[in-house]
């Protein structure tokens, strides 16, 4: 009862002084809308970068000549290894018996024509015909290509969104022929949209069966990474032992000597991203929180200015019976009014703003509750925090020399 | 029935490496439903008395009573619920909440007392109406006159049906004409059973009162009581 006539009496003097409050706020809208702005760009583009990675297929790893370089001293010491090649997918699929699948895709990339358009440097892919099974890239229209066109070296092509965007405008693609470093390939199948990652397309891509790769481009095509499908999640781990067993024999490494190659789950090099990005992250998220602490003390500063000015009406107060915790609930709800208002307008700008970057990046993940959750947060605790202090200074003012206060 | 019972009551200020006893030694008793004023030169300790009888303070030495119950032990929320309760406040300046209407302002002793809503509003409005401001209920003080004012500011002091009104010099800033109506009201009242302690530097508003308390340098230098013939010719002084 006592607790909502004294909410009552902190909202009228919110109310009251409609300029002071409007500053209140503002100091807190600031920070916490560069808070949630931040916090949900971050999620919005970690959590799409899960997406993309996901897209690499459940339960697969790859096996690449150099795995994860990073430093010049490593590449040196990896560019020495033998060179994988599909030669190695039957050995794997017989010496594994965890493994679904085993393909291989080899890369290159060129310019490519339709008509008199021109897209420059797209990334070309070949692959091996059980590649689509294995990752999740999902057909959009038209089909992948076959066994048999992998065997016949056939140029097919299968295409990413931003390919057909880009040529053909408007065109149904599915049947054209476009031209790649003079030689015609016929469009056979569009891939869903994929999204992007750290601002860049990952729809901007041509996949064509790994033998026509290796038919046109020449000892490129040779040079493969092996994509192997475990038979479940659980076995996955096994299945990479197998692989690991079979790829030493067959490369010949001595019993003492390290892989010479390196196998890389999605996960892995999604935990490497992670790792490499920590920092980033954490200077990202740590500089608006220094705004939010200027805010928090920028509302104790009102609200001490408040205690100050209002002296004499807590003097008044106490003559009349309020006790100290009245007098200190009073000044707490003030301050937790004004930062809630304040992280209300914050949540709103701040995903507003969140929501513009990220589809300025072109990523379109849907937004969490993380934002609503982190600014509720926030406020609160910067309103009990930095209000404490006024309203206890309010509550243990002498009423004799409040009520004489000029 | 003894309302009030001081003994030896000292208040001791430290100023520095100054000691200044606004007080000193200050014994007195006073029964319920007494009128009374508390006359006195400045400085000689009036509102210091009027605190200490209201709870706003304590005592430096001395014992004080207030029905029954020794206030001197009490702790802060004590004397507030005290002040709540027992006491009700009419100041020289009003001290009226500027942003509050005159109902809100009646209103604030029954927040503090935990009255629900709806009995806030009922006591407020039975209060004003006491002083005839039934009509000002929703002005705020600065629509108010100064003798309206020190009306919303007795009903405030009234609603919770205290033990004692305490009002220090409550005709200070007002006009003649307005105190005479003020004193009226504190009459009224008096005569409704209200006890009431009054501090004036007016024989005038003094005479209102049924025993008058002189203090000076920080004693009682004189305590009597006022004949009704008194009373008339301290109206007429
Ligand atoms: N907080 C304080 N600190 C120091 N001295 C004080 C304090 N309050 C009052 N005094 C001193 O105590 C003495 C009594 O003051 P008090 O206010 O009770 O006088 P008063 O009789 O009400 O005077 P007036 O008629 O002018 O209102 C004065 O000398 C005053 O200076
Ligand atoms: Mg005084």
């Amino acid at each position: 009862m006592i607790t909502f006539a004294i909410m009552r009496e902190a909202l009228s003097a919110v109310w009251g002084n409609k300029l002071r409050s409007g500053l209140t706020v503002l100091g807190m809208v600031m920070g916490i809308t560069s808070v949630i702005a931040i916090v949900s760009t971050v999620e919005g583009m970690q959590s799409n970068m899960e997406d993309v990675f996901s897209n690499m297929g459940q339960n697969t790893f790859m096996v690449t000549r150099f795995g994860i370089v990073t430093s010049w001293s490593e590449y040196e010491k990896k560019r020495r290894r033998k060179i994988i090649t599909r030669d190695f997918i039957e050995p794997i699929k017989d010496g594994c018996d965890a493994c679904e699948d085993v393909g291989a895709e080899g890369y290159a990339n060129s310019n490519i024509k339709y008509g008199s358009k021109t897209m420059p440097r797209v990334s070309i892919e070949g692959q091996t015909s059980n590649h689509l099974a294995m990752r999740d890239v999902d057909v959009f229209r038209g089909r992948y290509f076959s066994e048999e066109e992998e065997r016949g070296s056939k140029n097919v092509v299968f295409v990413g969104q931003d390919v057909v965007e880009d040529l053909f405008e408007g065109e149904d693609p599915l049947g054209k022929t476009i031209r790649i470093r003079r030689l015609r390939y016929t469009v056979i199948g569009i891939a869903d949209k994929i999204g992007s990652l750290f601002g860049q397309s990952q729809d901007e891509f041509i996949y064509m069966p790994l033998s026509t790769l290796r038919k046109n481009f020449g000892e490129q095509g040779r040079r493969v990474n092996l994509v192997v499908k475990a038979v479940s999640r659980d076995r996955l781990e096994e299945a990479m032992d197998q692989t690991r067993v079979v790829l030493r024999s067959k490369r010949h490494v001595p019993y003492d000597e390290e892989d010479d190659f390196d196998l890389l789950t999605p996960d892995a090099i999604l935990s490497f991203i992670n790792t490499f990005t920590r920092a980033f992250r954490v200077i990202l998220v740590a500089l608006p929180f220094l705004s939010i602490v200027i805010g928090g003390i920028v509302v104790m500063n009102i609200m001490m200015v408040s205690v100050t000015e209002r002296t004499r009406e807590i003097g008044v107060r106490k003559s009349l019976g309020a006790r100290q915790s009245h007098i200190r609930s009073q000044f707490l709800y003030e301050t937790l009014t004004l930062s809630a208002v304040g992280g209300l307008f914050g949540i709103l700008f701040g995903m507003t703003l969140a929501g513009a970057i990220l589809s300025w990046m072109d990523i379109h993940t849907p937004t969490t509750m993380l934002a609503v959750y982190l600014g509720v947060g926030i406020s609160t605790t910067v309103g009990l925090f930095f209000g404490i202090y006024p309203a206890v200074k309010a509550a243990r003012l002498d009423p004799i020399k409040a009520l004489s206060f000029e | 029935m003894r309302l009030i019972e001081t003994k030896d009551i000292w208040k001791t200020y430290i100023m520095g490496a100054e000691k200044v006893h606004a007080l000193r030694g200050v014994t007195l008793n006073i029964d319920r439903g007494e009128y009374v004023a508390i006359m006195g030169p400045s400085g000689s300790g009036k509102s210091t008395l009027m605190n200490l009888i209201g709870c706003l303070d304590t005592p430096t030495s001395g014992e004080y009573t207030l029905n029954g119950a020794d206030v001197g032990s009490m702790t802060d929320d004590q004397l507030a619920v005290i002040r709540n309760r027992e006491i009700g406040f009419v100041f020289q300046t009003f001290n009226l909440l500027a942003r509050a209407t005159a109902l809100h302002n009646v209103e604030l002793p029954l927040i503090y007392s935990g009255d629900p809503r709806d009995v806030r509003r009922e006591k407020a409005i039975i209060a004003l109406k006491k002083v005839d401001l039934g009509d000002r209920m929703t002005h705020q003080p600065n629509q108010l006159s100064g003798g309206q004012r020190q009306r919303v500011a007795m009903a405030r002091a009234l609603v919770n049906n205290p033990s004692i009104l305490l009002a220090d010099e409550p005709t200070g800033n007002l006009d003649s004409k307005t105190s005479q109506e003020i004193m009226a009201l504190c009459d009224r009242l008096h005569q409704q059973g209200n006890t009431i302690i009054l501090v004036t530097h007016e024989p005038d508003i003094a005479s209102h009162a049924n025993r008058v308390i002189t203090i000076l340098d920080g004693r009682i230098s004189d305590d009597s009581v006022l004949t009704s013939g008194e009373k008339t010719r301290g109206r007429v002084a």
